[in-house]
C-alpha cells in the first residue's frame, strides 16, 4: 500500500477534459448527462408519438395539432447518467513486476473512474481475488465521489489466488445497470476465456485492460530455474536459453492475439498494457487512440 | 593396448565424482518467483513433445565434461599399442638404399617401404629421443645426425635416393653406428634393409640391433654380364643371363644393335646364381652400342637391361722400352686392343705426346729422361724420380696386402716364386699392393698427374710369366695405367668415375647421360685436371657418351656403358634375420613384437581439445543463437 497519491494532480487536471466514449446509448438510473435509449426530458428532439389517454398533456405538440388536428406527443431524448463498472483483478499474480501490475491497474481504474465521475456518471468498483476487499465499494457519483473512489483503490491489497471466471460470473449476476465496464487484469488464469465470455453475457461495454509487466513480456532469464507460481500453481523447471525465451515470447504473442480475437468477436475492446509505459501517457494517448476515451 | 602409467586412471575416480557432484549441486535450480506459471506451463507442454532430446540437452554439458575428463585422464595414462618397433631413446637408423632396394615388390618400391618404416620408427621415438639416419649402400651418407627434430628427420628420410653403385656393405655404417651408440645410453640400432648386405664379423655393436626386413619377392632374372670384344673384321658379343631367384624362369632376351632389334633368344633359366646362361654372337663391326634387354618384368627392373659399347679401332698404344723380353711381348700381344711400339733401351728422346702413347713400359734400365704418359717399371735397376733402389732381396715371399684392389683382381700370387728382386723405396705417392717383409714388390700410385706402377723384380727372375696370374696382372695393370681405354674400360659400375686422358688442346669435354641430358666441363659437370677428364655422376644405368671438343668442334667421341652387374644386388630374396654381433652377446636381430610402442596420447589430447571446443560452444549457445539472430536480422534488413 503506497502513501503517495494514486494519481498526480496535474494528471487529474488533464483527465477533466476527457470523457468516456460509449458506442451506443445506455440507460442509467437517474438523470444525467448521457444520451439514454429512453425518451425523456432534454432539449434534444427524438420523435413524435400519437397521444393515448393517460399521457402527460404537457408533452403534446400544439403546433403539430394545429396542422394535423390530432394530438401528438413530442418526445425528447432522455439524458441519464452512465453506470461505469471498474473491475480490478487483485489476485496475487497482479502484485508482481516492476512497475507493479496491481498498482498500475489501480491507477488505470482510478483515472477511468475519475473521468466518469467528472462527467457525472456513476462509478462502482469491485476487486476480484480472494482478498479482504470482497465487499465492493458502494457506487459513487460526481466529483465528490473521487475521494472515496481513490481511497478505496488505495486500500486494495493483493489477495491470494482467485477464480477469475467465477468472479466475473458473480458480478454479472449482481450488477444492476449495464454500462461501460473496465476490467484490469493480467488474465493469467486458465479460465480467462470463460471469464471474458461471462462479461459478454450482458450488454456491458467491456474494455479489457490486459496488464502485463515487462518481466512477463520479455523475461530476463538465463540458466536453469524453478519457476514458482506466486498463486501457488505447479512450479515449472526450465533451462532458459535464448531459444526458450524466443519460444516464450512467441507463445505470449499468440496468446495475446487469441484474447484479442476473442474480445473482438464479442464486441469488447482489448488493450494490451505494458506497465513500463507510464499511466498518464497510456491513458492520454493510447486509450484515446483506441477509442475508449474522448 | 596397454597403459604406461595406469595410475593416472585414478584421476578419473577422483575428478569424475567431483564433476558429477558439482553438477548435481548445480541441478538444484535457483527458484525464481513469477506472477504465474500459466504461460510457462503452456510452453513446457509443447516442449515436452520432444522430451528425450530435451533431457539429454540439459545434461549435455555434463556428458561433454565427463568425456573431456576421461580423454584427458586416458591421455595421462599414456596408452600405447605394441608394435614391431624400437624402444631406445637414441635411435640409429641404417637405411639400405642400394640397388636391390629398387625392387618393386613392395608398394612403389622397397626403398619407399623402407622410408615409410623409418618414418614410423621416428614417430615411435619417445619424447626427447634422438635419431640418426645413415643411408647405407654405395657411398655412406648421414643426412641427419643425432637430432630430435622430427621434421628434419622426416625430411632426411624423404630425401634418400636409390644408389645403384657401391654395393651393400654395412661395415662402415655399423662402425659409425657403434661409435654413436657407445656415446649414449639406451641406444638402439635399426637396420632397414632387404638383408642382402655384407656385415663384417669383427664388429661388436654396443647396442641392441633390430632388423626390419623389407621385401617379399625372391624371383629375379638379371643380365649378369655383357661384353663386346673387337675381332679382326667383326665383333663378338657375349651376354650372360642369370636367374637369381628360387624357381626356374623362362624369359626372352632381346638384343638391340644401335637401337634396332637384332635377335631374340628364348631362355629357360634354372635357379642358379653361380651359373648363368651365356649367349655368344658375332655382330657387324660398324655396330657402336649393343643393348641386351630381358623381355617381361620382374621385381628388380634395373638389372634387366645391360649395355655394351664397341671398342673396335680404339687400340691402346703402349711403348715398350726393353732390352728384349719375350714374356712381356707375348703377354701384351695376348691382350686385345693393345698396339705395342717398341723402343730401344736407352732412348731418351720421345716425340709422341701422352695422348698418342699413353702408357710406357720400362723393362729394366730406365732412360735418363722419362717419357710422358703413365709408366710401368718392371725390375728397375737404378733409382728414378719416383723411387729409389737401395739393394736387392733374395727369395722374397709375395704377400698381397692390397685387399680387393682391382689390380689384383683374379690374380693369385701364392704359387709365384721369385729369385731376387730390387729393394725399392717408393715415395709417399705409392700404394703397396704386394710386399715382402717390408719391401714392396708391387706398388702403384699417382704422381705429377701420371699413374706409375712398379714391379720390383725382373720377369726373368721369377716364374710369374709361366703362371695364369701373369696375363691377368698385366691386363689389370694396363687397365689401371690406361683408364678409359679397351673393352674393359668401357664398362663401368654405377658410381665408378669415368676418367679419360685428354690432350691439352681439348677445350671442352661434354658428357651425354643416358637420359639425354648434357654435362660439360664448362658448367663444372665434367672436371679436367692434369690432362684427365673426370666425370663422377655415373649412378644412372645406361650408355654415356663423352665428347672431346676443340674450339666447338668434336674431335673425339667415346662411349661408356654403366651396368648393374652385382650378384648381391640382383639376389633380392629378403633375409629374415641378419647376424650382427652385439656386445650383449646376441647375434640375431629379429625385432621382438612387443618392443615398439605406438603411443596414442597425442590423439587423445587432440580429441580432448575438440571436445573442449564443443563444450564451450554448447555452453555459449545463447550467445551463438543471439549472434545468428542478429545476423539474420541484418540480412533481412539489407534485403
Amino acid at each position: 500500500m503506497t502513501t503517495e497519491p494514486l494519481l498526480e494532480s496535474s494528471f487529474i487536471r488533464k483527465l477533466d477534459n476527457l470523457s468516456i466514449l460509449t458506442r451506443r446509448a445506455m440507460a442509467g438510473d437517474i438523470q444525467g448527462e448521457r444520451r439514454s435509449p429512453r425518451r425523456g426530458s432534454s432539449v434534444e428532439f427524438a420523435d413524435f408519438r400519437p397521444y393515448t389517454s393517460g399521457d402527460d398533456i404537457r408533452q403534446i405538440d400544439w403546433n403539430l395539432y394545429a396542422r394535423a388536428e390530432r394530438f401528438y406527443l413530442k418526445l425528447f431524448v432522455a439524458e441519464e447518467e452512465l453506470s461505469v463498472h471498474l473491475l480490478v483483478d487483485t489476485s496475487a499474480s497482479m502484485d508482481w513486476g516492476a512497475p507493479n501490475k496491481l498498482q498500475y491497474a489501480k491507477r488505470l481504474a482510478g483515472a477511468y473512474g475519475y473521468i466518469a465521475l467528472s462527467n457525472l456518471d456513476r462509478v462502482s468498483v469491485s476487486a476480484f481475488g480472494a482478498g479482504p476487499q470482497a465487499v465492493p465499494m458502494p457506487s459513487v457519483r460526481g466529483k465528490r465521489g473521487a475521494i472515496p473512489l481513490f481511497s478505496f483503490l488505495q486500500r486494495l491489497a493483493p489477495g491470494k489466488g482467485g477464480d477469475l471466471a467465477k468472479s466475473c460470473r458473480t458480478y454479472m449476476q449482481t450488477a444492476r445497470t449495464p454500462g461501460p465496464l473496465l476490467l484490469c487484469s493480467d488474465l493469467l488464469d486458465p479460465g480467462w476465456k470463460e471469464a471474458l465470455g461471462a462479461l459478454s453475457s450482458r450488454p456491458f461495454e467491456v474494455t479489457v485492460m490486459h496488464v502485463l509487466a515487462p518481466q512477463e513480456i520479455a523475461p530476463d532469464l538465463d540458466g536453469d530455474f524453478t519457476l514458482v507460481d506466486v498463486e501457488g500453481g505447479d512450479p515449472v523447471e526450465i533451462s532458459a536459453d535464448i531459444g526458450l525465451i524466443q519460444r516464450y515470447r512467441e507463445g505470449l504473442e499468440r496468446w495475446r492475439e487469441e484474447i484479442e480475437s476473442f474480445c473482438n468477436g464479442r464486441g469488447m475492446s482489448y488493450l494490451a498494457v505494458d506497465t513500463s509505459v507510464p499511466v498518464d501517457e497510456f491513458v492520454l494517448s493510447q486509450m484515446r487512440r483506441r477509442g475508449v476515451l474522448r | 593396448m596397454s597403459l604406461i602409467s595406469p595410475l593416472a586412471l585414478l584421476g578419473a575416480a577422483i575428478v569424475g565424482p567431483i564433476i558429477v557432484a558439482m553438477y548435481l549441486l548445480k541441478l538444484r535450480r535457483e527458484e525464481r518467483p513469477v506472477s504465474s506459471t500459466f504461460l510457462w506451463r503452456k510452453m513446457v507442454r509443447d516442449v515436452e513433445a520432444n522430451a528425450p532430446w530435451q533431457k539429454l540437452r540439459r545434461s549435455l554439458l555434463l556428458l561433454l565434461q565427463l568425456l573431456l575428463m576421461l580423454l584427458l585422464v586416458l591421455a595421462l595414462a599414456r596408452p600405447f599399442f605394441q608394435t614391431q618397433g624400437i624402444s631406445g631413446r637414441n635411435l640409429i637408423i641404417i637405411l639400405d638404399h642400394s640397388a636391390s632396394m629398387g625392387a618393386a615388390d613392395e608398394p612403389t618400391s622397397r626403398l619407399e617401404a623402407a622410408k615409410a618404416k623409418a618414418t614410423q620408427l621416428i614417430d615411435q621415438l619417445p619424447d626427447g629421443g634422438r635419431a640418426t639416419i645413415i643411408a647405407a649402400g654405395g657411398t655412406m651418407q648421414v643426412p641427419a645426425a643425432s637430432t630430435s627434430d622430427r621434421r628434419e628427420l622426416r625430411q632426411a628420410i624423404g630425401d634418400i635416393q636409390l644408389d645403384n653403385g657401391g654395393g651393400s656393405d654395412l661395415g662402415q655404417p655399423l662402425t659409425l653406428a657403434s661409435a654413436l651408440a657407445a656415446r649414449e645410453e639406451d641406444s638402439e640400432v635399426a637396420i632397414i634393409s632387404d638383408g642382402n648386405v655384407s656385415i663384417p664379423g669383427d664388429i661388436r655393436v654396443p647396442a641392441r640391433v633390430s632388423y626390419f626386413p623389407i621385401g617379399r619377392d625372391t624371383e629375379n632374372v638379371a643380365v649378369s654380364a655383357i661384353s663386346l670384344q673387337p675381332g679382326q673384321n667383326s665383333q663378338t658379343l657375349f651376354v650372360q643371363v642369370t636367374n637369381y631367384g628360387a624357381s626356374a624362369a623362362a624369359r626372352r632376351l632381346d638384343i638391340y644393335l644401335d637401337g634396332a632389334i637384332f635377335n631374340a633368344y628364348n631362355l629357360s633359366l634354372e635357379p642358379d646364381a653361380a651359373r648363368g646362361q651365356s649367349i655368344v654372337a658375332e655382330i657387324p663391326p660398324q655396330v657402336r652400342v649393343v643393348e641386351a634387354r630381358l623381355d617381361g618384368a620382374d621385381a628388380l627392373a634395373a638389372d634387366d637391361r645391360a649395355y655394351a659399347v664397341s671398342t673396335l679401332g680404339d687400340a691402346l698404344n703402349v711403348r715398350l722400352i726393353s732390352p728384349g723380353n719375350r714374356f712381356l711381348e707375348t703377354g701384351l700381344a695376348l691382350l686385345p686392343g693393345i698396339q705395342v711400339t717398341k723402343a730401344i733401351s736407352g732412348t731418351s728422346t720421345f716425340t709422341e705426346t701422352a695422348t698418342q702413347i699413353p702408357v710406357t713400359i720400362i723393362d729394366g734400365r730406365a732412360p735418363a729422361t722419362l717419357p710422358p704418359g703413365n709408366l710401368l717399371f718392371i725390375g728397375p735397376i737404378s733409382s728414378t724420380d719416383y723411387f729409389s733402389v737401395t739393394g736387392e732381396i733374395a727369395f722374397p715371399s709375395l704377400r698381397p696386402i692390397g685387399g680387393d684392389d682391382p689390380i689384383l683382381r683374379n690374380v693369385s700370387l701364392s704359387e709365384v716364386s721369385v729369385l731376387k728382386a730390387a729393394r725399392i723405396v717408393p715415395g709417399s705417392w705409392a700404394r703397396v699392393l704386394v710386399d715382402s717383409d717390408g719391401a714392396p714388390l708391387l706398388a702403384v700410385g699417382e704422381r705429377d698427374g701420371r699413374r706409375v706402377a712398379v714391379l720390383a723384380f725382373d720377369l726373368h727372375n721369377s716364374d710369374l710369366p709361366l703362371q695364369v696370374a701373369f696375363p691377368l696382372l698385366l691386363s689389370n695393370l694396363m687397365s689401371y695405367l690406361a683408364p678409359g681405354s679397351g673393352a674393359e674400360a668401357s664398362q663401368l659400375l654405377p658410381g665408378q668415375p669415368l676418367a679419360l686422358q685428354v690432350d691439352a688442346s681439348v677445350t671442352e669435354v661434354r658428357v651425354t647421360r643416358p637420359d639425354g641430358t648434357l654435362s660439360s666441363s664448362r658448367d663444372g659437370g665434367v672436371q679436367i685436371r692434369e690432362g684427365q677428364a673426370i666425370y663422377v655422376d655415373t649412378d644412372p644405368l645406361g650408355v654415356y657418351t663423352l665428347e672431346e671438343l676443340r674450339d666447338g668442334a668434336v674431335v673425339a667421341s667415346h662411349r661408356y656403358a654403366v651396368n648393374l652387374f652385382s650378384p648381391r644386388e640382383s639376389t633380392i630374396a629378403a633375409q629374415r634375420d641378419l647376424t650382427v654381433p652385439q656386445t650383449s652377446g646376441a647375434q640375431s636381430t629379429i625385432s621382438r613384437e612387443r618392443e615398439g610402442r605406438q603411443e596414442l596420447w597425442r590423439w587423445l589430447a587432440l580429441a580432448a581439445l575438440v571436445i573442449l571446443v564443443v563444450e564451450w560452444l554448447v555452453y555459449q549457445r545463447n550467445g551463438l543463437a543471439y549472434l545468428r539472430q542478429r545476423w539474420r536480422q541484418r540480412r533481412a534488413a539489407a534485403r
